[in-house]
Order: structure tokens, then C-alpha cells, then sequence
């Protein structure tokens, strides 16, 4: 029915039968991490699967693929009313073309440029519905150099944000650093990103299992947030830093309480926060409540009922900027049911 | 309503797929345009095939990956593709390479009589009449639509935050801006050349009158706009992207301002993907997600007609045969249903 009125996007569910999206793996990481060495190996190690690769002009050279297509990282904002709401306007129509080949594609792999920012990459995949309904996002794979990782957080705002939105980070060239460095340079992105599977490589030598074909955005996948990294410090220099934060809660929450508290803070603290994830135990739902975000955007379902015999409670996480402002812990408290 | 169309609506969804050939090429359907006497349609498989009734389509493979955009020109079509080449195509196989762009897409085609366009990435590339060599206009953004008046004075160029309106005085070509946030992608001159529309990457589309630059948005669609088609003499600007057709008027001094669109052809549960006006008609052709076509008046009382059946795969192509006697619809699984639209033929 046509019906008058902004249609708004930030909020969808996500179609958990649809088995012939084609999974896309993000590869970011600042020029010389070792990207394109990642890239080849999956390319090559991978027989007899297809893929396409799209790579910005600017970027490194040497791509062993048949399907190379060049990209200019085009960043649009979108006017549907959500103020942070920014997509790679490339990548729609690149997605958009590639999804009319006859030949079907085994997996899709966009590099982005060593400065760029991953959320329009990730939003594109939350408000684009042909976008949505064709690929999936598979992971964000952040490729980072050990040696010069802890200098690049300091200088730029992107290193930061290419490691709080990923789902693994490969800290590579291992070999160049001694243990201690290694360590704390390991402590680091953990205080950033929180659940990030976090592997030391030499030249990328990680297994291509745990790098592709993670599923790492789908919303079951959300479940897997380990307890251990619940107990968070946030000791940090300087208010722009990433941080991550996370809650716990045994009592159950009521479910109103939550989507005032948790709307309200996405509209309005939501350019801040670059990704939240969480598992939800609402008071007379038998069901578990699973949600992720990315910036202001999100998905959010069902997942089933809690597994027996385990406790019920209800996780939440949050990376993001000056997130000690947003009163997080209090709100959350608020949620309890009483 | 003449009597053609009141033949055409007493036939039924089985008697025009009967009557009709039904061809499963096996490659998504891209484009469809009509040239003297056949239809050609581009696919994702590279190929052009030129479909004629009452005989197999002659197959031309003429791109390496997907035909991205095709219209006519003169006896033939021009196409881009993803493999970078914006080619001249004739039905009995003949293709001219106009211009090889490498690793870089064509994603918009345009024509008027003999001037050849295309664009790929940021630059429209003109050709005119005996020069080898083409004009390029720049411009801020990908380019994702084109489209010439009807005197192919003006070209109207989309992108992100508007349109370039691109005017042609004494062989220079002078730009007029058309801003609106957001993206834009294809556009259109109405028939009177009065306003330009385009479709946006938000759920709307986006209209602006050219001599005032006065604004026109039109929203409310519960997906994206892929097609849009004029209808009729009022005119009514008819668009995809609702479970209706959903129809503007174009008429009056301020066209759709302030007004409702007349919604016909309702599809249920499924969102119309493709719309194409039934020349001399005030009639319009809808395709759906599932792959059915409904032929609607637009008049919201009458009753549409079923023309092609649910096939489970989202119809991207409707044309009509230049003397208006063959229909060919095409969907995402590469399905073409051609068929005559007048039970005598």
C-alpha cells in the first residue's frame, strides 16, 4: 500500500533463511600492513572459488584475481532523517552491478584505502535493501602492522575506528617486534575492541578459515560474546580515544524500559558510538533478544530460547568515543525490571 | 479507451503467455530497448539479443561481463558494459567499439539522433557527428543517470546532490545546477520538457521545474524507485517501488505540488520493480517482484488486467515493439516472455 511519509531504515530485520546472499569480507588496515599479501593468499589458496575484489584506485597493486573492479571511495550522506547515516554510494552501484552476472559469485571482497573510515562500508549493508537482500556482510578484517600500530592510533582517527569495527585483527609482521611490545600493543587494541578476534601473523599467515566465511554480522553470531571481556578499564588520555564498555545484569530487564533508554541513546548519542552488541534478557520473554549496531543504525530479533540449565543474563557492549558521558551504567541499571 | 484496448483487456494472463514464446536465457535480463522493428535486450552474461516475433532471437555477444545500460540509436544500440566498452551494435552481429575505458564500468548510455554519450566514474563523454574525438563534461560525483530532452538541446546528468542540467549553445555546453540532498540516480525530462525527476537512492523521487528550480519531492514508497515511465497526455509520471503504480500528474502550472498520485495496478504483497507506459495508451505495464505484470488504466475504478504470471524472479524489463503489436518482459532469472498484444495478430 503506498502510504504517505519518511520511510526510515534504521531499524530492520534481518531474513535468517535467505541462504544466496553473497558474503562480503572488508579488508581494511593503513598502506603497508600487508592487505594486498591477505588478499592474494585467499585469493590464491582458495581454489576453484570466484570471487570479485574491489579495490580504490589508490591502492596497492598486484591483485592475482580475474574480477578486479576499481572503486573511488565515494562517502554519501543519506537524507532519510539519521544525521550519521553515511554509505559507500560505489559500493551500491558495484553490488548492484556484480549481482547481475549470470555467473554466481562465491564471495565478494572490498579493500578500502588505509585512511578510510569503515562505518559507511558497514552502514551500507544495514540501508541499502538491494544491498541487503543480494550480500551479506561476512566480517571487517583489519589488517594491522605491529611495529607501527601504536604511533598510527596516536596520529589517526581511522586506525581507531579500523580497529574498534573489526571482527578480527590480524597483527601482522609479529617477527619485527620483541615479546613485550607485542603484549602491549595486544592490550591496547583490546581496550578498543573488546571482542575482536585478535591473531599475530607473519605476512598474514593466519588460516583463511578464520578470516572469511565468519558470518561474523549475522545476528546468532552475537552470541558469542564471552563474559571474560565483561570486566572492563577505561583509564585513557584523551577524550576522542575509542573505548569499549560493558554491563552485565542478571535481573531480567523490562523490555519498555530498554527501547526508551536504547532508542533514545542511539538517536542521540549514536555518532559516537560505533558499534554495540549485546543479548537480551527481558522480564517474561522466553526468548533471547539479540541486537548489534553500527552507529545509529541496527539490527535487532529473537534468537530462540535460552539454552537450559544457563544462567539468563543479559549482556551489553559498547565501543565508542567519550562513551563515560553517555551515563551508560546508570541507564542500563535503569532497565532492571523492578 | 479505444477498442484495441478494450480487445487487449477481454484476453487473459493464459492467452497472452499462450499465445506468446517463452525463452530462458539463463542470465539476468538488464535492459530493454525497441529499435525499427525488433526489441534488443541486454543481459548479465554480456549478450544483446535482438527478439522478433515469429522467429529465434539472433545473439550478439558483445560484453565480457554484465551490459549495464543500452538504448537505441538509429538502427542499433549502444551499450556499456563492465568490461569498460561503450559499443555500437547492430542486430546482424556487427559491433563498432566506440570507446574502451579498461578497468573502469559504463554505467550510463545516452542518444539523440547522432550524438553518442556515455559515462563512466565521474565524466560524460559526448560524440557528435564526424569527430573522432569526444567532448567530456566533469562532474563532482559518480554519474548515475542520463538523460536528453526531446530536442537533445539539454542533457540532464545525475548524481550525488542533484542534477547537472547541461545546455548546448553554439556547440559549447553550459551547466545549470539542481541540488537536493542526497543521491540521485536515473532521471528524466517530462515530454514537455518542463521538469526533470529523478529516482534517489532514499525511498523517493525527486522532481525539480526547470525554469524556477522549484523543488518536488515525492515520497512514501516503501523501497527503492527503479523505473518510472510517462503515461498519457495529462502526463502522469508513473513509478515503481510501492505495491501500486503509483501515478503523479504532471499537468497545470504546478504538476504534482500539493496533489495525490492515483495508485492502480495493486500487486498485493509484492512491490512493483518495473513500469512501462503503453504508447498512445493512458495505460501502463507493471512488473512485480514475483515476476507477474498487471496492464492498469490509469484510473483508480477500472480493473487491471493479469498479462504475465508470477515466476517467482523480479521482472527488471518490460518494452514495446516500436508499432506497438509485440510486448517483452524479462526478469532476473533471465526469463523473456514476447508475445503479441492484440489477440488478431
Amino acid at each position: 500500500m503506498y502510504k504517505g511519509g519518511i520511510y526510515r531504515t534504521n531499524y530492520k530485520e534481518i531474513d535468517m533463511e535467505n541462504t544466496s546472499q553473497v558474503p562480503v569480507t572488508v579488508l581494511t588496515g593503513f598502506l603497508g600492513a600487508g592487505k594486498t599479501t591477505l588478499l592474494n593468499r585467499i585469493l590464491t589458496e582458495q581454489h576453484g572459488r570466484k570471487y570479485a575484489v574491489i579495490v580504490n584506485e589508490f591502492g596497492e597493486q598486484g591483485i592475482d584475481n580475474d574480477l578486479v573492479v576499481d572503486a573511488d571511495e565515494e562517502v554519501f550522506e543519506m537524507n532519510n532523517g539519521c544525521i550519521c547515516c553515511t554509505v559507500r554510494g560505489d559500493l551500491i552501484r558495484i553490488l548492484s552491478g556484480l549481482m547481475k552476472r549470470a555467473d554466481k559469485l562465491d564471495a565478494i571482497i572490498v579493500e578500502t584505502t588505509g585512511l578510510a573510515d569503515p562505518a559507511p562500508v558497514a552502514q551500507t549493508f544495514f540501508v541499502d535493501q538491494d544491498v541487503a537482500d543480494r550480500t551479506k556482510l561476512d566480517a571487517i578484517v583489519t589488517v594491522a602492522d605491529a611495529v607501527h600500530l601504536s604511533s598510527q592510533l596516536v596520529d589517526h582517527h581511522e586506525a581507531e575506528e579500523q580497529i574498534a569495527f573489526a571482527d578480527v585483527i590480524l597483527l601482522n609482521k609479529v617477527e619485527l617486534v620483541e615479546d613485550n611490545d607485542i603484549v602491549k600493543v595486544n592490550d591496547r587494541i583490546r581496550k578498543i575492541n573488546p571482542f575482536a578476534k585478535i591473531i599475530k601473523t607473519t605476512r598474514c599467515d593466519a588460516p583463511l578459515d578464520e578470516i572469511v566465511g565468519l558470518n561474523a554480522f549475522s545476528l546468532d553470531r552475537v552470541l558469542d560474546i564471552e563474559p571474560d571481556f565483561l570486566e572492563s578499564d577505561h583509564d585513557h588520555e584523551h577524550d576522542d580515544d575509542v573505548t569499549s564498555l560493558s554491563f552485565v545484569s542478571d535481573t531480567p530487564l523490562d523490555m519498555d524500559k530498554f527501547q526508551d533508554w536504547f532508542g533514545n541513546l542511539l538517536r542521540t548519542k549514536g555518532q559516537d558510538i560505533l558499534r554495540s552488541k549485546g543479548i537480551l534478557n527481558f522480564k517474561g520473554e522466553e526468548e533471547r533478544y539479540v541486537f548489534q549496531g553500527v552507529h545509529m543504525l541496527m539490527d535487532a530479533s529473537p534468537m530462540g530460547p535460552w539454552p537450559k540449565g544457563k544462567n539468563r543474563s543479559s549482556r551489553v557492549v559498547f565501543i565508542g568515543r567519550d562513551l563515560d558521558n553517555m551515563n551508560l551504567k546508570e541507564g542500563f541499571e535503569n532497565c532492571k525490571s523492578a | 479507451m479505444n477498442a484495441d484496448l478494450e480487445k487487449l483487456q477481454e484476453t487473459n494472463k493464459t492467452e497472452l503467455e499462450r499465445r506468446g514464446s517463452i525463452f530462458n536465457i539463463g542470465a539476468p535480463a538488464t535492459e530493454a530497448v525497441t529499435t525499427r522493428d525488433q526489441i534488443a535486450v541486454g543481459f548479465g552474461d554480456g549478450t544483446v539479443r535482438f527478439f522478433q516475433s515469429g522467429s529465434d532471437p539472433k545473439t550478439v555477444k558483445a560484453h565480457k561481463g554484465v551490459v549495464l545500460s543500452m538504448t537505441n540509436y538509429e538502427d542499433h544500440v549502444l551499450t556499456g558494459g563492465d568490461d569498460g566498452r561503450f559499443l555500437k551494435i547492430s542486430s546482424d552481429g556487427n559491433i563498432e567499439e566506440i570507446f574502451n575505458f579498461g578497468s573502469k564500468w559504463v554505467d550510463c548510455v545516452a542518444s539523440h539522433k547522432d550524438t553518442k554519450v556515455c559515462s563512466s566514474g565521474k565524466t560524460v563523454y559526448i560524440w557528435t557527428k564526424n569527430k573522432d574525438k569526444p567532448q567530456t563534461l566533469e562532474h563532482q560525483s559518480t554519474v548515475a543517470g542520463l538523460a536528453f530532452d526531446n530536442k537533445g538541446k539539454r542533457l540532464a546528468v545525475s548524481r550525488y546532490g542533484g542534477v547537472t542540467v547541461w545546455k548546448l549553445n553554439n556547440n559549447k555546453w553550459t551547466a545549470s545546477n539542481y541540488t537536493w540532498k542526497g543521491s540521485h540516480g536515473t532521471v528524466t525530462f517530462s515530454p514537455d520538457t518542463k521538469y526533470i525527476v529523478t529516482a534517489m537512492q532514499e525511498n523517493q523521487i525527486h522532481g525539480w521545474r526547470i525554469n524556477d528550480k522549484a523543488d518536488l519531492a515525492m515520497r512514501g514508497y516503501p523501497s527503492k524507485i527503479k523505473s518510472f515511465t510517462w503515461v498519457g497526455d495529462t502526463p502522469y509520471l508513473v513509478t515503481s517501488g510501492s505495491s501500486d503504480a503509483v501515478c503523479w500528474p504532471f499537468d497545470g502550472k504546478e504538476g504534482p505540488m500539493g496533489r495525490k498520485p492515483i495508485v492502480v495496478a495493486n500487486g498485493g504483497k509484492e512491490l512493483a520493480t518495473f513500469v512501462k507506459a503503453l504508447n498512445g495508451e493512458k495505460a501502463v505495464f507493471t512488473g512485480f517482484t514475483d515476476g507477474s505484470v498487471l496492464l492498469a488504466e490509469i484510473d483508480e475504478s477500472k480493473k487491471p488486467i493479469m498479462i504475465r504470471s508470477s515466476t517467482g524472479a523480479e521482472v527488471s524489463t518490460i518494452a514495446i515493439s516500436s508499432d506497438n503489436s509485440q510486448i517483452l518482459i524479462g526478469d532476473m532469472k533471465g526469463s523473456i516472455l514476447l508475445s503479441s498484444l492484440w489477440a488478431d495478430n
